[in-house]
C-alpha cells in the first residue's frame, strides 16, 4: 500500500510538471500584457512614459513585449525554480506573494463548498433512492423534472433570481458581500453575520449541484436494483427497506464516495459565478479578476494549487475504492 | 401473423391499457389483508405445493407478453419435480411466481392459484401466494419456501463477506439471537453443504470464492431456514461438469435431510432424468406434458417432448449432426388459439388449425397437451 501511493506520488510530480508546462505557455501566450495595460493607464491619466522606463517595466515583472518561444522558456524555468524554493513569487495585481493571497482568500470559497457539498450529498442521494425505488411513478417524474430544472439554470442567472427575491424583494438577507461593514461584530455575532451573508449563495450552489448527484445515484442505485444479488436478498425473505438501504445502497455507495474524493479540488477552487454575483471574496473571484488583467504569478499558483488538489483527489478516489469495495486491491 | 411493426395510435393503445391493469394489480398486490382472505384448502393432501391455472404476465410496450398461460402442475410432498423447456418457455417466471419475485410493475401475476401447504411447528396452514398480500409475502418466502438461482457469480452481494450474507438469514426467523449463535449456525450450514474450511470462507468475500464454492453456499443459505421446498433455477447451468454432479447429488441429500420437495428447473435432461421423480414440459407459456420420469423418458407423447429426446447428443449414435426441431420458439405476443407448437410440428393434423388442445390423461399421472391424442377430435 505504502509502494503503491509512493509510486503514484511519483507519477503526479510527472503529471504536475507537464501540467506547469502547458499552463504557463498558455497563460504567456494570451492576449493580455499586463504591462502595456499599465502603460496605457498611466498614459490615458496624463503621465508621460519613456519607452526607457516601459523597457524597465518588462525587466522588473520578468515579461517582454514581444515573447518569443526562448523568452517564454526561460521565464517558465525562472518560475520554476522559485517553486522550487517554495517561492510562488508576487502577484502583479494584487501586489503581495501569491501564497498569502491564496492563503486569505481560500476560507470563505472552502467555507461555502464544504457545506454546499454537504447538504449537495444531504439531499441528492434520498431523492436519488427515493427516484429509483418508485422507477416511472409520479414521485420519480417529480424529482427528475425539478432537477433537470437545476442543472439547466446557469448560475449567474439563477443566483441573481434568488438574490432579487430573498434579498431585495423579501430583505431576509443581504444582497452582497460577506460581512456587515456598518457593525464591529466579535466572536459568535461574527459568525452568524457571515452564514447570514454566505447563505443565499449556498443555497444557489447546492441548488445547481443537486441535479447530477441526484441522477447518479438515481443510476446506479437502478442498476444495483436490477442485479441478482437484491434478488438473492429478496429470496432470503428480508424486508425490502432492509433489501434496499443494506443490500442496494451498500453498492450504490462505491461510485458515489469516489466522487467525493474527486470533489478535493473543487472544494478549494471557488465558485467562480457565484461568488461573483454575490460579490464574495472568494478565491474564484479574485483569481477571476487576476486572470483578467494577466497576473502571470496568481495564475500559475492558483492553477497549480488546483492541479496539486486534482492530483491528491484523483489518489484519494483510487485509495477509497479499495477501501469501499472488497474486489479492488491496490498493486 | 402478427404485424410486430407498431404505430404510434397502437403504441398508446398499448400503453394505456398497460397503466390500467398494471395499477389494478398493483393495488391488489400492496392491498392489506386479513390472513383469512388468502387461506385455502390443498385440492389433494399429498401435494405441497398445487399451481392451478397460473397467469403470470409482462406488460410490455410491444403489448402483453403472456410468459405464463394457464399453467397447472403439482409438487407432491418429499419429491422433485423437473420443469423443462428450452429458453423464454416460462418455467423460471413460474418460480418467480410462486415467490412473488416478478419485477414490478411490468411483470404481475393476473390470475390462477398458487396453493402452499406452509408447516409452522406442527401446525399446517395452506395459503394461495398468488392471493397474498406482498407485505404478507415474509410468511413464506425465504421461510418455507427457498430459491438457489443460476448465477452464483452474481447472485451473492460483492461488498458483504459470506458470513455477514448467512448471518442474515438466521437473524430473519431468530431476531434476538447473539452474534455467536448466528455464527455458530451459519458454520454448521456451511459444514452441512460440504465446504471445507468453513471458517475461513465465513469471513470471505463472495470474489474470492469458485462459482462451485458460490453456488454451495447459496445452497447453504436457502437451507438455512429450513424451508419445506427448495426451488433450484437451473442451479448448475453457470457450472462446469464435475461440480455440477457435485452439486446435484449435495442438492438429492439434502432434500432427503431435510424432508422437503425440490422443484427443479433445468433446461439439461440429463439432470432431469438423474434428480427427478416428476417431470413437467413446458413450452411456449403452457404446461404441454407432465407425468413420471419414467413415463416422460421412456414413453414421451407429445411431438415437442419426442424432439426434446432426440435432439439430447448421445454416445451411441453415429450420425454426425445434432437432431434440431426446426424453427424458433414462437412470439409471445398476441398468441392465436391453437397449438403454440403447429409451426414447428412435423405431425400436424387437421385439428391442429382448430382451438388450443386441452390436457388428455393418458394414465392416472401421464398427462398430454396435443390434438393426436384427442379420441373425439380423431373419431
Amino acid at each position: 500500500m505504502v509502494k503503491y501511493i509512493l509510486k503514484r506520488l511519483g507519477y503526479a510530480l510527472l503529471v504536475l510538471f507537464g501540467v506547469s508546462l502547458i499552463i504557463y505557455f498558455l497563460t504567456r501566450l494570451m492576449p493580455i500584457d499586463y504591462v502595456r495595460d499599465k502603460v496605457s493607464q498611466l498614459q490615458t491619466s496624463g503621465s508621460v512614459v519613456s519607452s526607457d522606463m516601459v523597457d524597465a517595466m518588462y525587466a522588473s515583472y520578468g515579461l517582454s513585449a514581444d515573447a518569443g518561444f526562448m523568452d517564454i522558456l526561460q521565464g517558465y524555468f525562472n518560475w520554476l525554480l522559485d517553486l522550487l524554493r517554495l517561492d510562488l513569487g508576487v502577484s502583479f495585481k494584487y501586489g503581495i506573494p501569491v501564497a498569502d493571497k491564496i492563503a486569505d482568500h481560500m476560507g470563505i470559497s472552502f467555507l461555502i463548498a464544504l457545506i454546499a457539498t454537504i447538504f449537495e450529498f444531504m439531499i441528492a442521494i434520498p431523492l436519488g433512492i427515493t427516484a429509483a425505488t418508485h422507477q416511472y411513478k409520479f414521485r420519480d417524474y417529480l424529482v427528475t423534472v425539478l432537477v433537470m430544472v437545476g442543472i439547466s439554470l446557469p448560475a449567474f442567472f439563477f443566483g441573481n433570481i434568488l438574490k432579487s427575491w430573498l434579498s431585495i424583494k423579501l430583505g431576509w438577507f443581504p444582497a452582497s458581500g460577506l460581512s456587515d461593514p456598518t457593525q464591529d461584530l466579535f466572536g459568535f455575532a461574527r459568525i452568524l453575520d457571515y452564514l447570514h451573508h454566505v447563505f443565499v449563495p449556498i443555497l444557489t450552489v447546492v441548488i445547481l449541484s443537486i441535479g447530477a448527484r441526484m441522477r447518479m445515484t438515481r443510476t446506479n442505485m437502478l442498476e444495483v436494483m436490477n442485479s441478482d444479488y437484491i434478488r438473492t436478498a429478496r429470496a432470503k425473505g428480508l424486508k425490502e427497506k432492509t433489501v434496499i438501504n443494506k443490500h442496494a445502497f451498500r453498492n450504490t455507495l462505491i461510485p458515489l464516495v469516489t466522487s467525493l474524493a474527486g470533489l478535493l479540488p473543487s472544494l478549494f477552487s471557488g465558485a467562480i459565478i457565484t461568488e461573483q454575483v454575490f460579490d464574495l471574496p472568494g478565491i474564484g473571484n479574485i483569481a477571476l479578476q487576476a486572470m483578467n488583467v494577466g497576473d502571470i504569478p496568481f495564475i500559475m499558483g492558483y492553477n497549480m494549487f488546483l492541479a496539486v488538489l486534482s492530483v491528491v483527489g484523483v489518489l484519494l478516489a483510487d485509495l477509497m475504492y479499495a477501501i469501499v469495495d472488497p474486489r479492488v486491491k491496490l498493486e | 401473423m402478427a404485424n410486430h411493426y407498431l404505430s404510434g395510435k397502437e403504441i398508446r393503445a398499448i400503453a394505456k391499457q398497460n397503466a390500467k391493469e398494471i395499477k389494478r394489480l398493483e393495488a391488489y398486490k400492496n392491498r392489506r389483508a386479513p390472513e383469512s382472505e388468502y387461506l385455502t384448502q390443498m385440492h389433494d393432501d399429498a401435494n405441497i405445493l398445487e399451481i392451478d391455472d397460473l397467469h403470470s404476465y409482462f406488460f410490455t410496450e410491444q403489448g402483453v407478453v403472456k410468459a405464463v398461460n394457464g399453467v397447472s402442475f403439482n409438487i407432491p410432498k418429499n419429491s422433485t419435480v423437473g420443469i423443462v423447456g428450452e429458453s423464454g418457455c416460462g418455467k423460471s417466471v413460474t418460480s418467480m411466481s410462486v415467490m412473488r419475485l416478478l419485477q414490478g410493475p411490468a411483470g404481475q401475476i393476473v390470475s390462477g392459484e398458487i396453493r402452499f401447504k406452509a408447516k409452522y411447528g406442527d401446525a399446517t396452514k395452506v395459503y394461495d401466494i398468488a392471493k397474498m398480500p406482498i407485505r404478507d409475502i415474509y410468511k413464506i418466502r425465504g421461510d418455507q419456501i427457498a430459491m438457489i438461482f443460476q448465477e452464483p457469480m452474481t447472485s451473492l452481494n460483492p461488498v458483504f463477506t459470506i458470513g455477514q450474507q448467512l448471518d442474515e438469514v438466521t437473524f430473519i426467523h431468530r431476531p434476538d439471537a447473539t452474534k455467536e449463535e448466528a455464527k455458530a449456525k451459519s458454520i454448521e450450514m456451511l459444514n452441512l453443504v460440504g465446504i471445507a474450511m468453513p471458517e475461513r470462507v465465513y469471513a470471505a468475500f463472495p470474489h474470492e470464492l469458485s462459482g462451485g464454492m458460490r453456488q454451495r453456499v447459496m445452497i447453504s443459505m436457502a437451507l438455512a431456514s429450513n424451508p419445506r421446498l427448495i426451488i433450484a433455477d437451473e442451479p448448475t447451468t453457470a457450472l462446469d461438469v464435475t461440480i455440477q454432479a457435485q452439486i446435484l447429488d449435495l442438492l438429492r441429500d439434502l432434500k432427503n435431510k431435510i424432508d422437503g420437495s425440490i422443484m427443479l428447473i433445468t433446461h439439461d435432461l440429463g439432470v432431469i432424468a438423474e434428480m427427478a421423480d416428476y417431470v413437467v414440459v413446458m413450452y411456449a407459456g403452457r404446461v404441454i406434458e407432465k407425468g413420471t420420469v419414467q413415463e416422460i423418458f421412456h414413453n414421451p407423447m407429445h411431438p415437442y417432448t419426442i424432439g426434446l429426446q432426440k435432439s439430447k447428443p448421445t454416445l451411441q449414435s453415429d450420425s454426425d449432426t445434432l437432431f434440431n426441431i426446426p424453427g424458433n420458439v414462437p412470439n409471445p405476443i398476441d398468441m392465436p388459439d391453437h397449438c403454440y407448437f403447429k409451426e414447428r410440428c412435423s405431425q400436424c393434423t387437421k385439428a391442429c388449425s382448430g382451438e388450443y388442445p386441452g390436457m388428455i390423461q393418458v394414465s392416472p399421472t401421464h398427462f398430454v397437451a396435443c390434438h393426436l391424442y384427442n379420441e373425439e377430435a380423431k373419431a
